[in-house]
């Protein structure tokens, strides 16, 4: 059932290069959102309402940028159009 | 204006096997004999096992993953970990927030850690024990409760809140006459299939991957295939396996990545086939659920609110949890005009296993509680407990408390009248009675003595399909031709087939349809557009709409041809064209043989089906949120040895209305096999869980019905056509289970005067050895 009220925004945070102990600011500041989950050792997704997912993912490339981390790779994605979720798959007859 | 035939017309017979006949299964035989391949019977030269390691902790910190020596031993090809996943590092249907190979901490048990691929199922299981993982154990958060303490781990970033659906309805402060209220509990349920996850990965030597997997929807498979592999869709095909039951465990991944990752990393085909004790950790399963209720009646009995909290262990991913939690919010007040409402609906992530799609989510629980609401308030107010529910059935035109209107047809009251008005089985004396109609059966615990029987009742509904707005489209290809001299049509979707008779049922579609007997079904594949999922009782409705569309556009493109052979001197809708017995027919004359129009050609045409556009629920829980609604009732009649609590189920009599019986034999069978996992629920399939360990992983303690306990089952079908959907068919894949359980609990209840309130009720529940003890 993907998309049962899926997200409309998601953003991947992408902590370059990865030290643990700086992403964990990142880590905090993305769970406070609410909208945070792990992607992997290195990576975030934040993922809801477009206007949410946005400030947050600016408070956490600031809390990363402010523990000393160098680089923030960030990519986001309206989930809706997103290929992987059929979004680009044909409608009506061919 | 009158047409002349050119040629002489004779009469045909309609084609046979067609929509509404009990066509047999092609795959019935071979599975009964043995002779049908599933996927874990698949093999090919060259092949090698996959196998994966698993924490032994629902809760841990992983320090480190040594596979040095693993990766070392003879006859072992791969040992990989998180690092080698080459895409993204989780996975999920609604919420990626699984990993595929944990790489920090395990969050239940049985959690995926690592993977083997080896030359022999033994050596990859003995380079298994060879990697060396460096755990930190963690206290496990073991139930939903325990998850909203303040003081509670958090198990993902933003908590261990997974989602919250209220529905606000009506006046909140609303007063009644008449109060009741309960505490419900369920436990964790097993789909219980037969066939463990297996599958086989083939590299297809330029980067791509062949999958040959059991699954119930192979589009939103590859898609998680490819994200996690890091390759675009098409370079990740899958072909659907045999399938060894389904019931909502295999909408989620299990060995699908992980086989295609030892594949590509070997370069070799990779079979995986998980163990029966490996399988309880390798699927999702029924969410547990504590439900308070409180309803407020009338003297007279018409229902005045409902409040309900629900509280559901979501286990340590979300698999589908977002359906489960809306479902249970908005069915929770029962199929009932309810002025007004305050529910809430509330899903917790905890490490306990994974909780996910199982026949009926989320209805299936609140229909529990709900029901045994309705037998409490009847009580209370001294009324007849199916006359209660007959005077608040909703009916069409109404309003759900979820704020949709209640669609044509809602036939509660005529399904609770006609398991009513069933005749009772006849209650024969105890004593002396042949073992096996006693409960207890042939273990001879009781001759009779302290037998009291009593008699239940529920009803129940369930959306058919994907609801909050989700585009739940099928893809059908139809073709027809001439092969050795006579019509054939094919037809190829993505749908799966995973026992529940779809194969038929789109063989039976293209028949009425285009008239020919011959029908091939292709094996469903991801050669063609998405199918959506074999789950939420939905593809008779959808796929089998796809399939009938593609077939009316090819029958148009037949009628052109007729009238170019015939000088346009047919006119469809005034001559009645159409296809029988494999011919264009005319008023019931043959105008032309199939073959002589088509000849070398092939016709086909491709449609996708898109059901009308549903919509998310707003912020007090009301919109347009469903597609269709299908609604059984059931009587349970039950014997309970009251001295030992053991329970014989004599017989489920039940009305289901199903819009169109397109197989008698297959709803029958879908009735009873509902009706079975029903029983299972309310009386033995429970997975055992202490401090968030399985306590039960295998068919030796884990029980499910067999065929001594299943009753026979008293039907009545009704078909009032739902205008929207294809041939006026309903979904009719869970209505049987959801309402069959509270039904057997009723009737529990009024043999033995306990309370009841959760299930699977156990011999002590009915006893009360706990009560004995205390006493």
């Amino acid at each position: 059932m993907p998309g049962y009220e899926r997200a409309e925004l998601s953003a991947e945070l992408k902590v370059e290069p990865y030290q643990e102990e700086l992403f964990e600011a990142a880590k905090r500041a993305a769970g406070e959102s609410g909208l945070a989950r792990e992607a992997g050792p290195e990576t975030i997704v934040l993922a809801g309402g477009r206007r949410e997912v946005l400030e947050a993912t600016v408070k956490t490339v600031e809390a990363a940028l402010a523990a000393g981390v160098h680089t923030v790779e960030v990519r986001v994605e309206a989930e809706g159009d997103a290929p992987r979720f059929g979004g680009e798959r044909g409608r009506g007859r061919t | 204006m009158t047409q002349t035939p050119t040629r002489e017309r004779t009469a045909v017979p309609a084609t046979p096997g067609g929509v509404g006949e009990s066509v047999g299964r092609p795959d019935g035989v071979p599975k009964v004999k043995g002779e049908f391949e599933y996927s874990s019977d698949l093999h090919v030269d060259g092949m090698l096992w996959g196998a994966t390691l698993r924490s032994p902790h629902p809760h841990a910190s992983i320090r480190s993953i040594d596979t040095s020596e693993a990766g070392t031993m003879p006859g072992v090809f791969a040992v990989l970990t998180y690092e080698d996943v080459p895409g993204r590092k989780v996975y999920g249907m609604e919420i990626p927030d699984q990993p595929v190979l944990a790489w920090e901490k395990v969050r239940y048990e049985g959690e995926a850690v690592a993977l083997v691929a080896a030359d022999h199922p033994e050596t990859a299981r003995r380079a298994l024990e060879k990697i060396e993982v460096d755990y930190e154990v963690l206290a496990p958060v073991v139930d939903a409760e325990a998850a909203m303490a303040e003081d509670a781990p958090k198990l993902h970033l933003s908590g261990n809140v997974l989602r919250r659906v209220d529905v606000r309805h009506g006046d909140p402060r609303a007063t009644a006459d008449v109060v009741v209220t309960g505490e419900y509990e369920v436990g964790m349920q097993d789909q219980a299939f037969l066939g463990p996850e297996s599958g086989l990965a083939v590299p297809d030597g330029e980067g791509g991957v062949d999958l040959y997997i059991s699954t119930q929807w192979l589009h939103v498979d590859q898609d998680q295939v490819a994200e996690s592999l890091g390759l675009p869709p098409e370079m990740v095909r899958l072909t659907l396996s045999g399938v060894g039951g389904a019931f909502g465990g295999r909408e989620d991944l299990s060995m699908q990545i992980h086989a295609c990752m030892l594949a590509l990393h070997t370069g070799r085909p990779i079979k995986m086939v998980y163990g029966r004790e490996e399988s309880f950790y390798g699927h999702v399963h029924r969410h547990p659920a504590k439900m308070r209720y409180e309803h407020g009646a009338t003297r007279e009995g018409k229902l005045v609110y409902v409040r309900a909290n629900l509280l559901f262990d979501g286990g340590a991913y979300a698999s589908s949890s977002n359906a489960v939690c809306l479902n249970a919010a908005t069915f929770a007040c029962g199929p009932y005009d309810v002025p007004n409402a305050e529910i809430e609906s509330l899903m917790l992530y905890t490490n306990n296993p994974p909780c996910g799609a199982m026949r009926g989510f989320g209805a299936v629980q609140a229909c529990f509680a709900h029901e045994a609401q309705m037998d409490r308030l009847a009580e209370e107010l001294s009324m007849d407990p199916v006359e209660l529910r007959i005077k608040n059935a909703i009916e069409p035109r109404m309003t759900f408390p979820f704020g949709q209107e209640v669609p044509y047809p809602a036939p509660v009251r005529e399904i609770l009248d006609r398991v009513r008005d069933m005749p009772l089985p006849e209650e024969k004396a105890v004593m002396g009675r042949d073992l096996r109609e006693l409960p207890g059966g042939v273990s001879n615990t009781t001759h009779g003595e302290g037998v009291k029987r009593g008699i239940g009742y529920a009803v129940g509904f369930k959306n058919v399909g994907f609801s909050a707005g989700f585009d739940d489209y099928s893809t059908a290809r139809v073709s027809l031709s001439v092969e050795d001299g006579e019509p054939l049509a094919r037809v190829h979707t993505a749908a799966a087939e995973v026992g529940q008779g779809l194969v038929m049922v789109q063989a039976q579609i293209v028949r009425t349809e285009l008239g020919v007997e011959n029908v091939i079904v292709e094996t469903a594949d991801t050669r063609i557009g998405s199918a959506g999922s074999t789950s939420a009782s939905r593809q008779t409705y959808v796929t089998g709409a796809a399939v009938k569309e593609a077939c009316e556009t090819v029958r148009e493109k037949v009628f052109e041809l007729v009238h170019e052979e015939f000088d346009e001197e047919f006119d469809e809708e005034a001559d009645g064209l159409a296809i029988e017995g494999g011919n264009v027919v005319a008023d019931g004359r043959v105008v032309a043989p199939l073959e002589e129009l088509i000849g070398d050609e092939e016709i086909s045409e491709t449609v996708e089906f898109h059901h009308r556009a549903t919509h998310p629920l707003d912020e007090d829980g009301q919109g347009d949120v469903h597609l269709q609604y299908a609604f059984a009732a059931h009587r349970a009649v039950v014997e309970v040895d009251v001295e030992l609590g053991l329970v014989r189920v004599v017989e489920i009599a039940t009305a289901q209305d199903v819009g169109k019986v397109i197989n008698p034999l297959a709803l029958e069978g879908q009735i009873e096999g509902g009706i079975a996992q029903g029983l299972g629920l309310a009386l033995m399939e429970e997975i055992r869980i202490t401090d968030a360990k399985i306590q039960n992983a295998s068919f030796t303690d884990y029980l499910i019905p067999t065929i001594l306990d299943m009753p026979p089952v008293r039907m009545e079908i009704l078909e009032l056509a739902d205008p929207e959907a294809p041939y006026g068919l309903k979904g009719v894949g869970e209505p049987p289970t959801i309402a069959s359980t509270p039904a057997i609990v009723a009737a529990l209840r009024d043999a033995t005067g306990r309370e009841l309130t959760r299930i699977p009720v156990h011999p002590e529940h009915i006893v009360s050895l706990d009560e004995e003890r205390e006493a």
